[in-house]
């Protein structure tokens, strides 16, 4: 089941990769919301009821209905246009997810690791690369902080597959980054958003000493 | 033989000079035939089981030369003679309208034929110096061959980039041999094959790269391929058919051989090798389909075909150094029969290549279109092995590339995670070099043959003569004929399979693996074939009465079409350099029109290869730059370039007497 | 044998289930379920038009395309029963007679020398080479679950039992589906619908053909539905006997049609620059299928 699962992550990461708009970037953020949700439900089973309410409370609400929710409101309130504006093609980029994938599984293979489970280890794996490419090749500002959330992402399920044994502690970690990343985004966006039009990466270059 | 074989070659390169032109392609001819004649003997008897060897004296320097005539080299043997006697056909009606240049015509028979006796030598020689010699003769005569229109300055140039690049492969051969005999003291493949039995690991596996490397140069393996697009549409048609038929090939002869003496480590070697050919098949094809010039692209599928061979190997290698038999012939037995597939096809495609160049002195696609009602034989000769070289069934390149998937998949059945993902990496290669191909070709006779003409040619354009239709007919023969009874050319195979896998189950593996899948297929080709005809003969009887009428091409309303506005090759793979962009390279030249009435627009494209730009354009420029600093060196005065040479010479003395006191001073030091 | 002729009787009734969905979903009664048959007779009964410009190749082509695709049905195994032809690797076989029909139905649109059918074939050989690795590696999935490489021992021998292989079946199922329609060219990538010929691919490419030809091309176009449909089925019966079997095919052929009529119903054709990644995304998927079939067999060390 959790398999299924986390395959399914798998393809929403594709999916992420030739998606042209930023609405559907925040839609698939959704559904991996809800996706790591029902893999918390399944996989941590062993922990106590509280945490795991915490737990569930923090991916449903906070992954699935919050930051989505927040996201669109930025994207409404700065006139922030709908295109991903990618540096590199979708084809290309698609083909790179792919290969980022077919790493992660070998280098899962090096890992002679008992307690690993291999299949979070790589879906975690390409989560996070994955979240570090969508940095790298997207224009805009707002496309670095949903890079940023699917990097979150990856990491939590990296800690699931040892949730069972340390909870509490990878989890305050996430709520914390969580935290900072949106609290970072508002005031990051609203500052910029209203004195410049276009929020742009490339502007932040004039910044640079010359 | 030898000798017979030896004088033949001799007596005709010294009597070409001083017969009449019309005698000299007859000549040549016969003695090839002759040769190949006395040679196909011997290789057969090889092929099955009676290898053939010999040993001459030599001299001191050399030792003993070996010629050693196995299965694998009766294979190449073959296949040599097969090409070279279709291609001399060809080349002798070819080279018609060239009567007026007796001389030029004389070399180049007499290259032809050394270049003949060259590849026929290398397959046997087994004397690292000799093979050196013979390997050298080979490029020489090739060099010769493929500037016969030496007037144009692209053709020289085209051949003196052959010339450096195979002195480059030579240069590693030289280097390998050399090391080979450092350490053995003699020349022969039988010693050298003695001592690396003994030897394993790194020194190995280092030996064979060196000898991998310059092989890899003649074959065209990317990233040692940038030579072959030029070469090739410059030579003439025969030539490039033979050049790309069978002299590349000699450069996985060699591979092969080097596999058989030096045994290195086979499965690193396998996997590199597998690599190398992916990269270079999708490479080559990937190019392929951007060209315009007709020989040039198919050039380009040289690479790619090169590459499949490869593939082949690969897996053979591999199957060698894990112990898995059934791979390791599946292996070996797709890449040989894939020499000889290609060997046909791409000959049989520069040979109708040519016959467009001789009736419409064009080579540029853009500019051809509706040969096919000029030319119908020769655009059916080139269907069909555009078909074969594409890999569909039912001709001879389905059969290789089958042999070849069904051991990608029977090794995929017991691999663990990392061969695994080589196999997916193999798989997915093939399965888009058989995409792309099919890309390519549709495009390359679609725009040559198909629609109507683009340009006008003041000349009369009309198919060439029957006769040098002839060994076309021969060579699609084979196409065929392979296609269809698969299973009798794969018993061929087994005595040179065998040698490879060095093991005698080959022949059981054939017999319960092989054969009863190539009946099926065998049958099922058939039965495509029956499928067909009753079909077309249903068609042909239903619509005999029916009104057939036949008016302009449905233009969508329009009712003036033009030639020109027809799909251009450019357009037809426009999606696909948009794609790829980033892979690819390519040089425009456009002016955009403009307004309600605009002026006159073009748009041109230059393809270029981009790893020629980064490996070669690149690292010449900045050499030159580096060098162009001591340019004030050249200042044209007499004096000074004396007082060079008087410099050189002194430092040359003096260097050693002043490093031997540097060493004494440090000594000296020590001391304190 | 068996499969032929069940592959004979779907392919008949599958674009009619299609196109009587279609209608239903915009609200109309729509034809009836065997109108793309009748179709396909009063066509043979035309006479025809050929243009000027073409030769010998466009005479052949749809002959040797629909005959292509009569090959591989034959192929195509039901069950426990083979299919008229079964060899180690006929999977390689199927795909390339396949692509060898699609070869000479590019080349006859290339024949007619129009630039609206050099369009259609300039797409139509992009998209069918970036299809086709999705399917090698599919089935080089079910070679390495099952040990076996030809379509009738594969499918013999899959057995559906845990989460992880129904998860596999329905990706494979998916993946099977959009290569249906894109071998189609139905919705996503082509709308078979559309007026406007820059933005057909297979559409155009027929512009020209008439009478007997276009209704072989048009017949070849129902069975290959059928034949992918034949091949999803395969996936689910595995062994269960005659009596359910084919029922179960044609239920599972049914359902397959009205998806795909739903499909075309609710999505819009995708921009053409935009066919290439998502094409490309099936080989990508294929390949989590591969990584899903590894965990199955346990093969990560």
């Amino acid at each position: 089941m959790i398999d299924v699962l986390l395959i399914t992550l798998l393809i929403t990461l594709f999916y992420m990769a030739i998606a042209n708009r930023l609405m559907t970037y925040i839609k698939v953020l959704a559904i991996q919301g809800v996706l790591l949700f029902v893999v918390a439900f399944v996989q941590l089973e062993e922990i106590n009821p509280l945490n795991l309410g915490f737990i569930l409370l923090e991916t449903i609400v906070v992954k699935a209905i919050v930051v989505p929710f927040f996201l669109v409101y930025i994207l409404r309130k700065n006139n922030i246009t709908r295109e991903a504006e990618p540096f590199v093609s979708n084809f290309f980029s698609l083909i790179i997810t792919t290969l980022i994938v077919v790493l992660t599984v070998l280098l899962s293979n090096t890992i002679q690791e008992a307690h690993l489970d291999k299949i979070f280890f790589i879906v975690a794996m390409s989560t996070l690369f994955f979240g570090l490419y969508l940095i790298a090749t997207r224009r805009k500002i707002i496309t670095h902080v949903m890079g940023y959330l699917v990097i979150e992402n990856g990491i939590f399920v990296l800690s699931l597959a040892v949730g069972n044994e340390m909870p509490m502690l990878v989890n305050l970690g996430i709520m914390l980054d969580i935290f900072a990343s949106v609290l970072i985004l508002g005031i990051f966006l609203n500052k910029i958003g209203d004195v410049f039009k276009d929020v742009d990466v490339q502007q932040l270059n004039s910044l640079k000493d010359v | 033989m030898i000798p017979a074989f030896l004088a033949i070659c001799f007596f005709v390169i010294l009597t070409i000079p001083f017969v009449g032109v019309k005698y000299k392609g007859i000549l040549v001819y016969l003695a090839i035939v002759v040769n190949a004649g006395l040679t196909g003997y011997l290789a057969i008897q090889a092929l099955t089981g009676l290898p053939f060897e010999t040993i001459f004296p030599g001299s001191t320097v050399t030792g003993a030369i070996a010629l050693r005539l196995d299965a694998l080299s009766a294979w190449f043997i073959l296949i040599i003679n097969f090409i070279f006697i279709t291609g001399g056909f060809y080349g002798f009606f070819y080279m018609k309208a060239y009567q007026n240049q007796s001389k030029n015509l004389s070399l180049h028979g007499i290259a032809f034929l050394l270049l003949y006796s060259a590849l026929i030598s290398l397959t046997v020689i087994q004397n690292g110096m000799v093979f050196l010699i013979a390997w050298e003769i080979m490029a020489l005569s090739a060099f010769v061959g493929v500037i016969f229109e030496h007037e144009k300055m692209a053709t020289v140039k085209a051949g003196f980039n052959y010339l450096i690049q195979s002195h480059v492969s030579i240069l590693f051969l030289m280097l390998g041999f050399m090391w080979a005999a450092y350490k053995t003291g003699s020349y022969d493949f039988q010693v050298l094959s003695n001592y690396t039995t003994g030897e394993k690991g790194a020194a190995t596996v280092i030996l064979f790269t060196t000898f991998f490397v310059g092989f890899a140069f003649k074959a065209g393996f990317v990233p040692f391929h940038t030579w072959l697009p030029y070469a090739h549409p410059a030579a003439p048609a025969h030539i490039s058919g033979i050049m790309s038929g069978v002299m590349i090939k000699i450069g996985i002869f060699g591979i092969l051989r080097m596999m058989l003496v030096i045994k290195p480590d086979f499965a690193i070697i396998g996997y590199i090798i597998l690599v190398v050919s992916v990269i270079s098949g999708l490479y080559g094809v990937m190019l392929a389909i951007v060209q315009h010039n007709l020989k040039r692209l198919l050039a380009y599928h040289s690479i790619e075909n090169i590459g499949i061979i490869g593939m082949g190997i690969g897996l053979g290698s591999i199957g060698l150094g894990t112990g898995n038999l059934v791979l390791a012939t599946l292996g070996f037995a797709a890449a040989l029969l894939h020499v000889w597939n290609h060997a046909l096809f791409k000959s049989l495609l520069f040979f109708t290549a040519g016959n467009v160049y001789q009736a419409t002195h064009t080579l540029n696609i853009e500019q051809l279109g509706g040969l096919i009602k000029k030319m119908p034989q020769t655009a059916f000769l080139f269907l069909i092995a555009a078909i074969a070289i594409s890999g569909l069934p039912p001709f001879n390149g389905f059969i290789s590339e089958f042999i070849l998937y069904s051991g990608l998949y029977h090794w995929l059945l017991d691999a663990r995670l990392l061969s695994l993902v080589a196999i997916v990496f193999a798989i997915l290669g093939l399965v888009m070099i058989g995409g792309l191909a099919m890309l390519c070709f549709t495009k390359a006779f679609g725009v040559v043959f198909l629609g109507n003409a683009r340009q006008a040619f003041k000349h009369e354009v009309h198919e060439v003569s029957f006769q040098q239709l002839i060994p076309l007919y021969l060579i699609v023969f084979f196409i065929v004929a392979i296609g269809f009874f698969p299973g009798f050319f794969l018993k061929l195979l087994i005595e040179p399979v065998s040698l490879l896998a060095g093991n005698s189950g080959v022949a059981g593996i054939f017999e319960i693996n092989t054969m009863q899948t190539m009946q099926q297929i065998s049958w099922a080709a058939w039965g495509f074939i029956v499928l067909i005809s009753v079909i077309f003969i249903v068609r042909k009887l239903v619509s005999r009465k029916r009104t057939i009428a036949v008016e302009p091409t449905w233009g969508c309303g329009y009712v003036k079409p033009t030639a020109n506005m027809q799909y251009t090759a450019s357009s037809f793979i426009r999606s696909y350099t948009k794609l790829f962009k980033p892979l690819l390279l390519s040089y425009k030249k456009e002016k955009n029109i403009q307004g309600i009435f605009p002026a006159d627009g073009f748009f041109e494209s230059h393809p270029y290869d981009k790893l020629e730009k980064w490996l070669i354009d690149t690292p010449i420029m900045e050499f030159k730059s580096f060098m162009s600093r001591f340019i004030f060196l050249q200042n044209g005065r007499l004096q000074f370039y004396i007082l060079y040479g008087i410099i050189f010479i002194i430092s040359i003395i003096s260097i050693p007497i002043v490093y031997d006191m540097f060493i004494h001073l440090i000594g000296y030091f020590k001391q304190l | 044998m068996l499969s032929f002729i069940l592959i004979l009787i779907a392919g008949a009734f599958f674009t009619g289930i299609i196109i009587r969905t279609k209608s239903i979903a915009s609200g109309r009664k729509g034809p009836g379920i065997l109108q793309p048959i009748n179709d396909v007779v009063r066509l043979f009964k035309k006479g025809a038009v050929y243009s000027r410009t073409t030769s010998f190749i466009f005479q052949m082509a749809p002959t040797i395309y629909f005959s292509s695709v009569v090959m591989a049905m034959m192929l195509i195994p039901f069950g426990q029963s083979k299919g008229l032809i079964s060899f180690n690797g006929d999977f390689v076989f199927f795909a390339y007679v396949l692509a060898l029909g699609k070869f000479f139905s590019i080349i006859s649109a290339m024949d007619t020398g129009s630039s609206f059918e050099g369009m259609g074939a300039s797409r139509e050989s992009l998209y069918s080479l970036l299809a086709e690795p999705a399917f090698f590696i599919l089935m080089g999935s079910f070679a390495l679950l099952t040990g076996y490489t030809s379509f009738q021992e594969m499918f013999a021998a899959l057995h559906l039992g845990s989460y992880i292989s129904y998860a596999i079946a329905i990706l494979a199922t998916f993946v099977l589906v959009m290569i249906a329609m894109i071998e189609n060219s139905r919705m996503p990538i082509d709308d078979p619908k559309t007026h406007l010929e820059l933005t057909m691919i297979h559409e155009v490419m027929i512009l020209d053909n008439s009478g007997f030809d276009l209704g072989l091309i048009l017949s070849a176009g129902y069975l290959k539905f059928a034949l992918y449909g034949a091949i999803i089925v395969n996936l689910f019966i595995g062994m269960v006997p005659y009596p359910y079997a084919i029922p179960l095919f044609f239920i599972i052929q049914f359902l397959l049609a009205i998806i795909i009529g739903l499909i075309e119903s609710f999505i819009a054709r995708f921009r053409m620059s935009h066919n290439p990644q998502f094409i490309f995304a099936l080989t990508s998927v294929s390949l989590l299928i591969f990584f899903g079939v590894l965990l199955v067999l346990g093969k990560f060390i």
